[in-house]
């Protein structure tokens, strides 16, 4: 399997595939420095306009901006303090003092060369165990996949964290969602309320922009921040060769970011935020002078940007294996795969070999381009969009939306869909229900419905045929841990507290 | 001390546990008429929402009998209520007026109002979006956009 990673690798230097890598990179960092807007949105209002596009050019720009985004999350955090993405908090609390000390580039080259090398780790990570657990997922029948569709849904619910009720909502929102339209065996039109437009489901680019793009943009106009762009004009970068011997002392950390920052992608629900801050905590403990964090320590800066670049690609390798995204992004990403007809899964690797392992290729490229792309010259302008005033920057992506939901078929139908959706996430978002499980539950909704049915066929209509072989017993105990676990541990961790 | 019998109704989570209860209950009823296996994950997603409402709405209203007060959906309604209804005219306004004519009014619009008062930033923000669409889209790659059902087409 891993020749097919080789014979991926020409397609990714075709021009327009690598150009599509190096503007996704560029758009990502643009995205990333600015505070309101994140990887998720950007890749959000993409999503449409790729429809036209190659499969390996429209996976090359959400690769780019996926990396550059969360590199581009450090620019605000070290110039002004606050995290253009919420993988970057982390990065404020050294970040920010160097700013002050007058190191903010020094501090925004770490963080580009942290980001790459966190980058780099995850691609690797993806290429290296992507392959071996699809084919794992190979031996999977109907009722097997069923089980792996409730695991995925389990994990996003009760692993993110909050509030398990508003968890559930969302994933039962989501999964009502993924059944509006002809039903797939039967033909019957469920909820349709007799519009032609519904007949063939709700398109996830529509659920998707809804969700993520309008909540920010709502944001954006409803609190005009007021930015401080004094730090970014005169940040005095020096060359990327010339700061890289003040690193040299940081490559523990960037190793034990990396691998913190690829499990933590790995495992669904957990996130860049997560990763970043423990990755920061273990290179703070670990730190013979831990006095000075806080304070300004380029390690510090290290720490948070290796590990929330590391969860990038890691997220993906549930996601392109069983269907299970490990981030929101991930999730927006798999809508993505999904619009191009890449259905995530074993079937993945054995039908689109190019695709998927030129995707892997693409996400090793864009994070080494990072350090290109991030370097000196480039980060001094792109640290000046901080001054780009919000409210003409949220009239711009409402355009933006409108133009990518009405081409995905040409009609305004599509449109209002979306507002409804949107004014739900905007509610959603604002009552902290989180948006994840909405998405999973559309992806996996259908598929674990047709694949229950099918299982109940094979089964002659007797529900234990979901319970017949190891495998499925396996996922069910999984799941069960996943539901349970978080009640256990809290009540242990408070009983040793009360102890 | 704790709030009036009203505001505790009017708390958001109580009124959107309240609303998902009304709309599932009304999805529900079309489920009757579907086949039993085409029914079942869309009622038990439905009836899931409903009783996943009623706990939401027993812990919102124990937490007012707390004395606990919920917190603002938003700290400025006017510009969020502003801001959903200038998008809604935008969508609607493409739909009838066209899409170019109401994009070419809708950026300086939106962004003058929220704040950025500058006309001539706003003048070169429009003619840039409004021309990198018509460049990229209509004449680049032949896309057509709403043209107004006011005018006939």
């Amino acid at each position: 399997m891993y020749s097919d990673l080789l014979h991926a690798l020409p397609d990714v230097f075709a021009w327009t595939n690598f150009a599509a890598v190096v503007i996704g990179v560029i758009a990502g960092i643009v995205v990333g420095a600015m505070p309101g807007l994140s990887a998720t949105m950007a890749i959000s209002v993409l999503v449409p306009f790729t429809f036209g596009l190659e499969p390996l050019v429209a996976l090359g720009l959400m690769a780019g901006i996926y990396n550059g985004a969360m590199y581009g999350g450090a620019i605000p955090a070290v110039l002004l303090r606050i995290p253009g993405t919420p993988a970057a908090v982390a990065t404020t609390f050294d970040g920010y003092p160097m700013a002050q000390k007058g190191e903010g580039g020094f501090a925004l080259q770490v963080a580009v060369v942290s980001s790459s090398i966190g980058g780099i780790a995850s691609a690797f990570a993806l290429m290296l165990l992507a392959p071996p657990l699809s084919k794992v997922t190979l031996l999977f029948g109907p009722s097997e996949v069923f089980w792996v569709a409730v695991f995925g849904l389990a994990s996003i619910i009760f692993l993110l964290g909050g509030n398990p009720v508003k968890g559930l909502i969302s994933a039962c929102f989501g999964v009502f969602v993924s059944v509006i339209g002809s039903d797939p065996i039967y033909g019957n039109d469920r909820f349709t309320f007799g519009q032609l437009e519904m007949l063939d489901g709700i398109n996830i680019v529509i659920l998707l922009v809804g969700l993520y793009a309008l909540p920010p943009v709502i944001d954006l106009l409803e609190t005009p921040l007021k930015t401080d762009g004094v730090n970014s004009s005169k940040l005095g970068t020096e060359p990327i060769w010339k700061a890289l011997p003040r690193m040299k002392s940081f490559w523990k950390t960037w190793l034990r970011g990396s691998f913190l920052g690829i499990w933590i992608g790995i495992l669904p629900g957990a996130g860049g935020s997560m990763a970043a801050f423990m990755s920061y905590n273990e290179a703070r403990r670990t730190s013979k002078h831990p006095e000075t964090w806080g304070e300004g320590e380029p390690e510090g800066v290290a720490a948070a940007e290796v590990a929330n670049n590391a969860d990038t690609a890691s997220a993906l390798i549930p996601a392109l294996t069983l269907g299970i995204p490990g981030t929101a992004v991930a999730a927006v990403m798999l809508g993505g795969l999904l619009v191009h007809g890449l259905q995530p899964g074993p079937m993945l690797f054995r039908d689109n070999p190019d695709i998927v392992f030129g995707f892997m290729w693409q996400f090793l490229f864009g994070a080494i381009l990072l350090v290109l792309l991030g370097g000196s010259l480039a980060t001094n302008s792109f640290a000046r969009l901080l001054n780009l005033p919000r409210p003409l920057l949220g009239s711009v992506i409402i355009v933006l939306m409108l133009i990518g939901v009405y081409s995905i078929h040409g009609r305004m139908f599509d449109v209002y869909l979306m507002l409804g959706f949107g004014a739900i996430g905007w509610v959603m978002d604002r009552l902290k229900f989180p948006l994840p499980p909405v998405v999973l539950g559309l992806i996996l909704g259908g598929f674990a419905e047709e694949n229950l049915r099918l299982a109940l066929r094979i089964g002659r209509g007797d529900p234990m045929v979901l319970f017949q072989n190891w495998t499925s017993l396996i996922l069910v105990a999984l799941t069960v841990a996943v539901v349970v676990g978080p009640t256990l541990k809290k009540r242990f961790i408070d009983s040793r507290k009360k102890a | 001390m704790p709030e009036s019998r009203n505001s505790r109704l009017t708390r958001p989570e109580t009124l959107t546990a309240v609303g998902i209860i009304v709309v599932a209950a009304g999805f529900l009823v079309p489920t009757y008429d579907l086949r039993a296996i085409s029914a079942l994950l869309p009622a038990a997603m439905l009836i899931g929402l409903i009783v996943l409402s009623v706990f939401l709405l027993l812990a919102d209203q124990r937490k007012a009998s707390a004395g606990e007060d919920a917190a603002p959906m938003t700290k400025a309604p006017k510009r969020v209520i502003g801001a959903f209804l200038m998008i809604v005219s935008y969508a609607l306004a493409c739909d009838f007026v066209g899409f170019y004519i109401s994009t070419a009014v809708t950026i300086p619009l939106v962004a003058w109002t929220f704040g950025y008062r500058s006309p001539v930033g706003l003048l070169i923000a429009t003619v840039i979006v409004v021309g990198t669409i018509w460049a990229i889209f209509d004449f680049g790659m032949s896309q057509d956009f709403p043209a107004g059902r006011l005018w006939g087409r």
